[in-house]
């Protein structure tokens, strides 16, 4: 059989079993092991299945877990609702400044936590009731919080860039030190858009009105509730750019910052810590068993030689290395509106990371791409898993076309922001330059 | 009939069991590492186990976590059409795709058991300066997708009960949703 139609043949059926509703981590196992026995023979699944050993045996993913559990912790806490409270006090006024404070508690739970549900959950509880309480449009709060918690996985720590580092081989504190700009830039933008918008349509985000701005003492006492935050914020990224830790020890030190802030908050319990334990474990496990399933992906690609067809392919899109990076970002687009980023980066990497290396492109810069590109896929129809969380959060007047629709102006934004960062590379790799 | 219900139930409730002490196992890896870290900076000295054994201890954790997702509908899935169709139907495009999971997870669990026994013959340790015995870790990769085979095995005896529209099945529901990432 030719490659070609072999190849066709294998991704084809690939899709076939994902639409059809079987787990990712079952589709992706089962159709290799298939192709496998087909080109190598039955016994080469022996070397698939050393290479999930050596995957149980990888020190950096043993951050995986402590990052989850710390988000599931502070997600817990009282963290978030004092965090928004000062940002009540001290944006209140300010015309669209409930939007922007809570961009902004956005912002500071993605430094904390490397998923991207948490803050979503957290703002969704909190944030989302009382703007609509004080008349802001359904959309434009929706919006916010869905854009918003999706930062959790650019700004450091990023359990996707854990995963990402550990694929393309580049360092993990690099790729952490990368999605810092690349973080204030989306959230400078997406803050300009709220201030112009609440500007030109006033009725979409009224300014408080003054009894409930808060008095200067009022204000300055809130300040408290940051001081909580940036202590973990600079255990977990201080340990790792201070080159006083591993990765891997700073998510345990993070660990410990969030079990600190529950004890803050009285929250240190054992119910909350065997919640949060469980939920990791069903997370944690679910990305390793598609780690596992996707060895024999990438095993039974190379087998085929898959690999030169589709570096032959990509040299025939118009455009040059311009044009493949591209193309690249848009098929990752729409992978990213059925299937989950976990599996997107194990089934798209190994195919792309090669060619965007032969290009001449660095593999960092592609990955804070790819990433923002995640975050948009996180909250586009329709397989988006911060609209769900929304979903699971919100009053019941809100419905699911409301949600989808909010995101809108929001994804343009981001497809924006990934255009400035191809104009501009710096942005992207000049901070890990400097830290490492 | 019974004996099928019991089965499926027993499964269950066996993956909950394991699945609950299992990932208890994240306290311990924290402990570890930021023994680590105290010992290194506070004490200065470095231990040669703590790593190690934390790596191992994921290691089971990851491989032992299949069966209980799967129990608790964990794996994530596109669920487009899925979500669409009424349950004898799906539960017979279910039966259809199990044949996948089936041919990955049987593949794993025949060299699963061949790594591990190869291991254990040998009593094979990891050679690091610490050199513990790796066995155990590994015995954990037939053991979890063994679980695993057996929950998948239960879900496919329940589709087959719905998709015949057996009546003396009851289906529990217990099911959750997938966790973000």
């Amino acid at each position: 059989m030719s490659i070609e139609i072999l190849t066709l043949l294998f991704f084809g059926s690939l899709l076939f079993f994902l639409i059809l509703g079987l787990p990712l981590a079952f589709v992706l196992g089962g159709v290799s092991v298939i192709f496998l026995y087909f080109t190598w023979g039955f016994d080469s699944f022996y070397m698939v299945a050393s290479q999930i050993w050596g995957t149980m045996g990888s020190f950096t993913l043993v951050a995986i877990p402590l990052f989850v559990f710390m988000a599931m912790v502070l997600e817990r806490t009282g963290v978030a609702r004092d965090l928004y409270r000062m940002m009540h006090l001290w944006f209140g006024g300010l015309r669209g400044g409930l939007a922007i404070g809570t961009l902004v508690i956005c912002a500071v739970f993605a430094a904390m936590v490397g998923i991207s549900g948490a803050a979503v959950v957290a703002m969704g509880t909190i944030a989302l009731p009382s703007m609509l309480e004080r008349g802001y449009d359904r959309k434009m709060a929706l919006g916010v919080i869905n854009t918003g918690g999706g930062w959790g996985i650019l700004i450091p720590p990023s359990i996707l860039m854990i995963l990402y580092a550990l694929i393309t081989g580049v360092s993990v504190g690099q790729m952490f030190a990368a999605g810092i700009m690349p973080g204030v830039l989306l959230m400078v933008m997406t803050v300009i858009y709220i201030l112009v918008r609440s500007t030109l349509q006033p009725h979409l985000a009224p300014a408080l009105p003054p009894e409930e701005r808060g008095t200067w003492p009022e204000k300055l006492r809130a300040l408290r509730a940051v001081l909580l935050p940036i202590g973990v914020v600079f255990m977990v990224l201080g340990s790792i750019i201070g080159g006083i830790t591993t990765p891997t020890e700073a998510a345990a030190m993070g660990v410990l910052g969030s079990l600190i802030s529950a004890a803050v908050y009285r929250q240190l319990k054992w119910s909350v810590l065997q919640e949060a334990a469980i939920r990791t474990f069903k997370l944690t496990g679910m990305i390793m068993w598609i780690l596992f399933a996707a060895h024999a992906f990438s095993a039974a690609y190379q087998s085929m030689g898959a690999q030169e067809l589709i570096e032959g392919m990509m040299q025939h899109i118009p455009g040059g290395p311009w044009g493949i990076i591209i193309a690249m970002m848009v098929i990752i687009f729409f992978l990213a509106m059925v299937l989950d980023p976990v599996g997107i980066m194990l089934i798209t990497l190994p195919v792309f990371m090669p060619i965007v290396k032969s290009l001449g492109f660095d593999p960092i810069w592609f990955g804070i791409l790819f990433v923002i590109n995640m975050e948009i896929g996180y909250k586009t129809p329709p397989f988006g898993f911060n609209l769900f969380y929304l979903k699971g959060v919100v009053p019941p007047e809100i419905t699911m076309k409301d949600i989808y629709t909010s995101v809108v102006p929001f994804v343009i934004i981001e497809i924006i922001a990934i255009g400035i960062i191809m104009v501009f590379p710096e942005i992207a790799t000049w901070l890990p330059g400097v830290f490492f | 009939m019974s004996v099928l219900t019991a089965f499926i139930s027993g499964v269950t409730r066996l993956n909950d069991f394991v699945g609950r002490w299992i990932a208890l196992l994240v306290f311990a890896m924290f402990a570890f590492l930021l023994l680590e870290v105290g010992f290194r900076y506070l004490l200065n000295a470095p231990t040669v186990w703590t790593n190690e054994l934390t790596q191992m201890l994921f290691g089971v954790y990851a491989v032992m976590s299949g069966g209980y997702i799967m129990a608790h509908r964990g794996h994530v899935n596109v669920d487009l059409l899925h979500s669409q169709l009424p349950p004898r139907k799906r539960a017979v495009m279910d039966i259809f795709t199990s044949l996948i999971f089936f041919i990955f997870t049987l593949a794993l669990l025949w060299f699963g058991i061949d790594m591990a026994s190869e291991s254990m013959s040998s009593w094979e340790t990891t050679y690091s300066a610490w050199n513990p015995p790796v066995w155990p870790v590994k015995l954990a990769i037939p053991v979890g997708t063994g679980l695993l085979v057996l929950q998948g095995l239960a879900k496919l005896l329940e589709d087959i009960a719905i998709a015949f529209n057996l009546d003396y099945y009851r289906p529990d529901q217990s099911t959750s949703e997938g966790e973000q990432s």
